[in-house]
């Protein structure tokens, strides 16, 4: 071959590539997101299409948010982190540096572009008469709720029924203690991740209650049907804030940090909330609010900030090794 | 036709009055055998009790006649009552699934049973019992099973990530999950005793027991291509020397591009002799015969290396710093010149992947270096490790060194063979009075060896059919070998004016038979014992007149 076709060849497979550019994006998320992410990643993918020429795919990773923090930390190579909680990234920023400590700053709403609460799935006709927290800490009743050593999720849970047991006996500390304590006595099995605690509760039948992220707690229902399992909103819940967050070194590595960046505002947009708002998770942008103001209950929502000092300081006391959860859960 | 006998006890609070209706209760319900009580409560207090005796063809008794229990009745049986719902995904865990529903049928056996012998009353509240008890240890088993399920799902993830160790005969072994990072411990001692059975009244060294070789090695592969190897050593009288650093017998780098090229960079001994690049825990003899002191022993350098024709033919190529006559080295900064030598060995195993058992295990080749050296040369040592032949201490290196050696191995079945010649020309001065010779010193072997219990004989180490157990009927490996092997010093060193030894106590020649025993009671321990007898042309010192006997036995232990 002449040198000159091979140039030519050069030239134009450089061009061709530079017309449409194949990117390949990791998006390491939390357990109960399968399918938000799968749909939001399609709509993603044809937007950024129409926009750039650019063909985006999007790799989906999840589990117990804890320990997909943990794997990230230890290398898994994310663009994107999506995960339950602000601490399990505040995490991956400390521990990897791999994104800034005020990394929360940079997207609107704390970084978190949906919301949920914590609410229970009991089965149908609910024949144990759950109604609210206390009755979980009944005897010979058994609890479904993920391990919150490695899941975000049972975080939640575990601080809504902390929040529920302050209000209940006036802020005495030693009391919720308790009240969490016998709580996690009625915990059979402790799985690592949301998911994991629904495949328990919905497919393998164990429990009369599962502590379910309210989107969960829809899907069961979704999937599973209307005829076996329903929902009861409890008179308190505590409000989830999933964050989300682009992971600089990586992105920086892989030059990926515009579609990256993009990803990640896409969930602010009209699409990105509406299918957000679809997937039951609570969405933060008006017309999405207003569209699916029906399916979400009202109740008192305590917050995370107000009720335990931020996710670094409940973190710290009760879900570090020797917090509160250590002392009282002893498998 | 399930009548509950009592609900919820009203008035509990008021105990005055329960203890009074209680009492009529009691009285009641022990006066009849089947039947129920009814109480009437008004304004929270009891102000009827009412008795119903039941009269009935006993049903309970015809479902359940002592001799048996209807197949038709199972169905039947309690069955988890708000039942939840099971959306087993059969791939997922089938054989779970089939174990949880033997677990089940065993159940309710065991609930047929007790219906069964309790089935001649109070069969419906039986029936309710039951159903709640089997609910809750179907509970139970589900939270069992799930447990099982999660464990085996982390375990599964671990097994992702964790490292795996691994202990057998040929050491210790790390190796991480991915197999990209592999470390082997390894290592081998040998401790010796040295008997010289015909003292003579001088020269000869005193017996003693010692440490030959006190190996650890460290070895193993990064990212499945890049071997490195580090082994040290401890023995008797070691000591640091700036040429001669011999507690870092081994330490490289081998970059394994592709099985026909590789790079090895450190330091390691250099491609030359057949019985030198055999491991010193596989040797045939206590001690390497003559060819091994007149070439190189470990050397730093660079070498390209490689197996082709389906690894029937290896060579290696290499730059290195150049060492003395059987010796080692570190650098080049004290001894010899900027010069570099050059080695090279060609070795062929050319019917290693035939099915012919009598060729399979010929192997020969051709070896050789070339390099400029200056500095102090090195004597030699008989068989029983005593010096021969020393220089004077006014002779120096001055010029090319070359030696070649052509070598063969044969090994069929039990029978092994040894073959190995060495030349090593070096030019030499003489400080006390400037005269340069050319000198060029041969040396021979040829040792062979026979498996007495029928082991496959190799040039590596030996696996015994039967390793060595205490009252058991095994009784390891047992091998014999004899030994022939020369060194012929250049009589022009003994010669003319002013020569490079002295001929009273530098031998020109010395030749060693030597017998050996092995015994490998498994593969990682051996004993040795070797018996050689060396004559010596030349000299006059009553170790060179006499010869000399050398009974040498050694314990090894190798990992």
């Amino acid at each position: 071959m002449k040198l000159s076709r091979v140039v030519l060849a050069l030239a134009l497979s450089l061009a061709s590539s530079a017309w449409a550019k194949d990117i390949k994006l990791l998006n390491v998320s939390y357990d109960p997101t399968r399918e938000l992410y799968t749909e939001f990643n399609a709509a993603f993918s044809k937007h950024w299409k129409a926009k750039t020429g650019d063909n985006v795919t999007v790799e989906q990773s999840h589990g117990g948010s804890g320990k997909q923090a943990r794997s990230v930390i230890d290398g898994l190579p994310a663009d994107v982190v999506t995960l339950a909680l602000a601490y399990d990234i505040d995490a991956i920023a400390d521990k990897s540096r791999r994104l800034p400590a005020d990394w929360q700053k940079r997207l609107p709403n704390n970084s978190a572009p949906y919301t949920s609460m914590i609410n229970f799935l009991v089965r149908k006709g609910n024949p144990k008469g759950i109604k609210d927290w206390n009755d979980l800490v009944k005897p010979n009743l058994s609890v479904i709720t993920p391990n919150p050593k490695t899941s975000g999720g049972a975080r939640w849970n575990y601080l809504a029924a902390w929040g529920y047991a302050l209000e209940k006996s006036g802020n005495d500390e030693a009391k919720a203690k308790e009240f969490v304590g016998k709580l996690f006595k009625n915990v059979p099995v402790l799985d690592s991740g949301a998911r994991g605690s629904t495949t328990t509760f919905v497919q393998r039948g164990i429990g009369d209650v599962l502590l379910a992220w309210e989107n969960e707690a829809f899907l069961a229902i979704k999937e599973f049907g209307a005829d076996k399992f329903e929902i009861v909103t409890p008179s308190l819940s505590i409000l989830a804030e999933p964050t989300v967050a682009i992971v600089d070194k990586i992105v920086a590595k892989k030059g990926t940090e515009a579609v990256a960046k993009a990803y990640l505002e896409y969930l602010y947009s009209d699409e990105g909330q509406d299918i957000a708002g679809k997937h039951f998770y609570r969405p933060r942008s008006e017309k999405a609010v207003a569209k699916y103001a029906a399916q979400f209950p009202k109740l008192k929502l305590i917050t995370i900030d107000s009720s335990f000092g931020g996710w670094r300081a409940a973190q710290k006391k009760h879900f570090d090794d020797g917090g509160i959860f250590d002392d009282i859960y002893k498998p | 036709m399930s009548e509950k006998a009592s609900q919820q006890p009203v008035g509990q609070s008021k105990k005055r009055q329960a203890n009074t209706w209680l009492r009529v209760v009691q009285e009641q319900v022990e006066a009849e055998s089947f039947g129920s009580v009814e109480i009437t409560v008004h304004d929270s207090k009891v102000i009827q009790v009412q008795r119903t005796e039941k009269l009935r063809l006993d049903r309970a008794r015809q479902l359940f006649p002592p001799s048996g229990l209807p197949a038709a009745f199972i169905p039947k049986l309690p069955r988890r009552p708000s039942g939840p719902p099971q959306f087993l995904d059969p791939k997922k865990r089938p054989l779970m699934k089939n174990r949880s529903k033997s677990i089940r049928a065993t159940l309710a056996a065991a609930g047929l049973l007790v219906l069964g012998s309790t089935a001649s009353f109070a069969a419906e509240e039986s029936v309710a019992e039951l159903r709640a008890l089997i609910q809750q240890l179907d509970q139970k088993i589900k939270v069992l099973e799930r447990k099982e399920e999660l464990d085996k799902e982390s375990s599964a993830e671990k097994a992702k990530t964790t490292a795996v160790v691994t202990a057998g005969a040929s050491g210790f072994q790390m190796r991480s999950a991915d197999t990209n990072f592999v470390l082997k411990i390894r290592g081998y001692v040998q401790a010796d005793a040295r008997f010289y059975p015909a003292d003579n009244s001088s020269g000869t060294k005193n017996d003693t027991f010692l440490l030959r070789r006190v190996r650890p090695i460290f070895e193993g592969t990064l990212y499945d291509k890049y071997d490195f190897r580090v082994m040290l050593d401890f023995p008797s009288g070691n000591m640091v020397t700036a040429n001669n650093n011999s507690f870092v017998q081994d330490a490289y780098l081998n970059a394994r591009f592709f099985p026909e090229f590789q790079v090895q960079i450190g330091k390691f001994k250099e491609p030359v002799g057949l019985e030198r690049l055999q491991s010193g825990a596989n040797l045939l003899f206590i001690e390497r015969s003559y060819p091994s002191q007149l070439l190189p022993n470990r050397d730093v350098g660079i070498q390209i290396q490689g197996d082709l024709f389906n690894y029937t033919l290896n060579y290696q190529i290499g730059a290195f710093n150049g060492v003395p006559d059987g010796g080692s080295g570190d650098t080049d900064a004290t001894n010899f010149d900027d010069e570099k030598d050059i080695a090279a060995r060609l070795f062929a195993i050319p019917f290693r992947n035939s099915d012919n058992d009598a060729l399979r295990g010929l192997g020969f080749g051709v070896s050789a270096t070339i390099g400029d050296h200056e500095g102090a040369p090195r004597g030699y040592s008989s068989a029983g490790q005593q010096s021969f032949f020393a220089y004077t201490g006014t002779v120096v290196a001055d010029g090319q060194h070359w030696r070649v050696s052509p070598q063969a191995y044969y090994y069929w079945g039990p029978f092994g063979l040894v073959a190995e010649y060495a030349v090593s020309s070096l030019n030499l001065r003489n400080t006390a009075n400037g005269r340069q010779q050319e000198l060029t010193h041969t040396g021979w072997q040829v040792a062979a060896s026979w498996f007495l219990t029928g082991e496959e004989n190799s040039f590596k180490a030996v696996q015994p059919l039967k390793p060595f157990t205490v009252g058991g009927d095994g009784w390891g490996a047992w091998e014999v070998a004899a030994r022939v092997s020369q060194l012929d010093i250049d009589d022009d060193a003994f010669t003319g004016a002013g020569p490079f030894a002295n001929s009273a106590t530098a031998a020109s020649a010395a030749t060693s038979c030597g017998l050996g025993v092995n015994w490998h009671l498994n593969r990682n321990v051996k004993f040795s014992l070797n018996y050689e007898l060396t004559n010596f042309d030349g000299g006059t010192s009553p170790l060179l007149e006499n010869g000399e006997q050398a009974l040498f036995a050694r314990a090894q232990v190798a990992f």
